[in-house]
């Protein structure tokens, strides 16, 4: 919590965000246990297999899903924490796997993608739980969902010639949290047709 | 009985004053192929010559190996008496094998921590192993430098070297000088402190430690030091040249090859680049990153640097190979080291001073006005100097340089280089980036694409005394495989979209074609077998950082993925899909004639320079067009 709140303060930041998390949570600030109405987060599963056929899965949402400053929030925290680094503009993917597709190893409900932020996972996402206070997981959660695509009715993709048919706006030219609004006709890995 | 198993028995622990010699010995016998980049000079030459322009066409698969892990395949079998030893992938499994007849000896699995993927910037690949005195060393992507008996495949000691919480890797592949085991490290994109660490190969003790930033003392810069140029000269300049403390996470990761002058007792390297890539977040020109240094192997001090890149602002890291060539240059016999550069010039240096002797671009380049070599400096242009808060468009070179890790090869006979290498340009943001050890710290939006003429990619032959481009084979995708070239004048290369190509060495015509499994980016070799029959092995599985689109969860539809590499590779899992096939090749056995290699014991001095194959062009100028 300090270590983080230094790092804002001192290195990213703006002000007004590290105010937010320097302190200890204000009162409507949802703490790590209590999204879930008293279902604890260490229940939720990350397997789609229940022994038995019993499912343990709480039904815990994402605390902040009706702040509308949430998913902006997350986009900074995800520039701010690095997460960018790994995952890339946009959630592209690169070290760590692509969060702009509708794909989820661990999970696509909010407490499963918390729960792989602040625990990491194995071949190599970080566990954030030491450093992150949970209310700036919850933002990333926002931020997470908000640049997946949309799920559809298929069930894979087609990779061909003429397929994918579509690219982002690269983010050198547009920032976004909403990166999927904006797309133009697939460059087979020729300059972008967005020149400015 | 061959050399290198007399000096395995002879010398089987306490001879280390005779080792570096054995080994520079047995690295000229063409029968073996003892160290990745073939040779001390890194020519990547074999001087095996069955396989010749007339029957290699008939070139088929003699035996095949899965190595099981579907990730980036960069790595150079080592071939050893009558054994192949070949490495995966994280989490680098050792495998050897019967170079004849491809039967399985052993195999080595170590526990590599898993979460050491999450700090590999760009795939989890390794470039190989290296071997000395009956003992193979692996480096493993967390950090372990391990020694291994050649001959059971039991581990003999095992030394950690880094640390993966500061974002520390291995993906080099070590090279053994004088009986210590030469090993950097990767994570120029995570605020490492980089460092080349040399270890007993006997012990496993660390004997030095030579960082690339910060004081003279950590550096290894002391009375022995004498740099040609004035700007490298002074007290402290990797501290001096950086904003205060700056140099603690400033990049200048050793990960590409070393090459060693056994009469100079000189080992040669190049430092990749400061950190983070936002270069307004690092005023000053950032010494010791991208810079090729000289060093004394026993000691570790270093002899002379020489910057390239002073206040990098693209990402071109210079840890490109460094081949040690003795040239006729303007009359003047000069012992030199050719450094094909990232930033698009092929670099012909005075390996005993330093000195700059000609710099002249091999592919577009426009991020520079070019190199002055009376004062060591490029030009940066200032027309690609973007406005704060504004994206560079058209840089040329993209940030992997005009070419990357994949090594050249250099041909005695024909006396020319054989590059493999990109043809890319991008558009290029810095951001504010804060640095959290063990994360990402490089504060940079980038997007790659096709250089001029919608190719990315090329082989070219370079002749490094005219300064001219001989030919070039143009390539779709980045020609990101090493190359090798036989003493048949046969050049061998693979490329991203599964062909692995033998060609003319004098003209690049295309020889023959092999249709492999996955996309080709590792290093052909060639051997003889006990069979007589001359072989060339290479390594199937397409990946690096150009290739993680088609082996990773990676989204072909956003372009600054894969720190920009998206852009340039959106169609790559269009023409392949990962794998890990070790592929040898050699003639059907009635075609095979009796090898004319040279004796084992000692290797032919140089041939004399060979009359030209052909006028070189006076501008580079590409002879082929398009894919054939």
């Amino acid at each position: 919590m300090r270590q983080a709140a230094l790092l804002f303060s001192l290195l990213l930041a703006p002000a007004a965000l590290a105010q937010q998390h320097a302190g200890q949570p204000s009162a409507g600030t949802p703490r790590i246990h209590e999204p879930g109405n008293g279902q604890p987060l260490a229940n939720v599963p990350i397997s789609n297999l229940y022994p038995g056929n019993v499912a343990a899965s709480p039904d815990i949402q994402n605390p902040l899903h009706n702040d509308p400053e949430s998913v902006q929030r997350g986009m900074n925290n995800f520039i701010a924490f690095n997460c960018v680094g790994c995952h890339a503009p946009n959630g592209g993917g690169g070290m760590g796997p692509s969060l702009s597709d509708n794909k989820w190893i661990y999970g696509s409900k909010p407490a499963q993608i918390y729960l792989t932020i602040a625990q990491g996972r194995p071949n190599g996402m970080p566990a954030w739980a030491g450093m992150l206070p949970s209310d700036a997981i919850w933002d990333l959660v926002s931020y997470v969902q908000s640049i997946a695509e949309k799920p559809s009715d298929k069930l894979g993709k087609t990779i061909s010639p003429t397929s994918p048919s579509i690219e982002q706006v690269p983010a050198e030219f547009v920032s976004s949290p909403t990166p999927w609004r904006m797309t133009e006709p697939f460059s087979s890995g020729r300059q972008p047709g967005t020149k400015k | 009985m061959k050399t290198w198993s007399i000096a395995a028995l002879l010398c089987f622990l306490p001879c280390a004053a005779a080792t570096a010699q054995d080994l520079n010995e047995t690295s000229k016998d063409p029968k073996q192929w003892v160290m990745a980049p073939r040779d001390y000079a890194n020519t990547r030459y074999s001087d095996l010559d069955q396989i010749t322009k007339d029957n290699v066409a008939k070139l088929q698969l003699a035996w095949s190996f899965s190595l099981g892990i579907p990730k980036g395949q960069e790595a150079a079998p080592l071939i050893v008496g009558d054994t192949m030893f070949i490495v995966s992938p994280f989490p680098n499994k050792v495998f050897a094998l019967d170079a004849t007849s491809g039967d399985l000896k052993w195999a080595y699995v170590p526990a590599t921590d898993p979460a050491s993927q999450g700090v590999a910037c760009c795939d989890v690949v390794t470039r190989g192993l290296a071997y000395d005195r009956g003992r193979v060393f692996l480096a493993t992507l967390d950090n372990h430098v391990v020694a291994i008996d050649a001959n059971t495949g039991q581990e003999v000691w095992n030394t950690k070297i880094g640390d993966i919480n500061l974002g520390e890797t291995v993906t080099m592949a070590p090279l053994v000088v004088k009986g210590k085991v030469l090993v950097g490290d990767s994570g120029g994109e995570l605020g490492v402190r980089g460092k080349l660490t040399a270890v007993d190969e006997g012990s496993g003790k660390i004997l030095w430690r030579a960082f690339s930033t910060g004081p003279d003392q950590d550096v290894l810069i002391g009375s022995e030091f004498k740099p040609f140029y004035d700007q490298f000269k002074g007290k402290d300049l990797g501290v001096s040249s950086w904003p205060p403390d700056a140099w603690k996470i400033g990049g200048g990761t050793i990960w590409g090859w070393i090459s060693y002058d056994p009469q100079l007792n000189l080992i040669y390297y190049g430092v990749g680049n400061p950190g983070p890539w936002n270069p307004n977040q690092r005023p000053g020109d950032n010494l010791w990153t991208t810079a090729i240094f000289a060093r004394n192997p026993d000691t570790g001090q270093a002899r002379w640097a020489y910057q390239l890149n002073p206040h990098d602002l693209w990402d071109h890291d210079e840890i490109n190979e460094n081949v040690l060539l003795d040239l006729n240059i303007d009359g003047k016999d000069r012992k030199t080291l050719v450094h094909p550069g990232r930033n698009g010039y092929m670099y012909v240096i005075d390996r005993e001073s330093g000195e700059v002797i000609s710099a002249d671009a091999y592919d577009t380049v426009n991020a520079y006005l070019g190199v002055d070599v009376k004062t060591g400096r490029p030009t940066p242009n200032p027309a690609k100097i973007a406005p704060l808060g504004k994206p560079a468009q058209d840089v040329c070179p993209a940030s992997p340089g005009a070419k990357d890790w994949q090594p050249v090869a250099w041909s005695p006979r024909t006396r020319l280089l054989y590059v493999p290498h990109q043809h890319l340009c991008m558009n290029y943001q810095a951001t504010e980036v804060g640095y959290i050890a063990g994360t990402p710290y490089v504060g940079a939006t980038v997007d790659m694409y096709a250089g001029p003429g919608g190719y990315r990619g090329e082989v070219a032959a370079w002749d490094p005394v005219k300064r001219t481009k001989v030919w070039a084979n143009k390539e779709n995708f980045p020609a990101w495989s090493g190359a090798l070239v036989t003493k048949g004048d046969i050049a061998f290369y693979g490329t991203m979209d599964r062909w692995f190509k033998a060609v003319d060495a004098t003209n690049g015509k295309e020889l023959w074609r092999f249709r492999a499994g996955s996309g080709i980016i590792g290093q052909p070799v060639s051997f003889q077998g006990k069979d007589g029959r001359q072989y060339i092995a290479i390594l199937s599985g397409v990946g690096g950082w150009p290739g993680v689109v088609a082996n990773a969860e990676v989204d072909p539809r956003v372009r600054n993925g894969a720190l920009g590499f998206t852009g340039a590779m959106q169609d790559l899992a269009a023409h392949t899909a990962a794998g890990s096939d070790l592929l040898v090749f050699a003639l059907p056995s009635d075609v095979a004639q009796p090898s004319q290699a040279a004796p084992s014991q000692a290797a032919p001095p140089p041939a004399p320079p060979q009359p030209q194959p052909q006028p070189p062009a006076r501008q580079p100028r590409p002879r082929r067009h398009g894919r054939p």
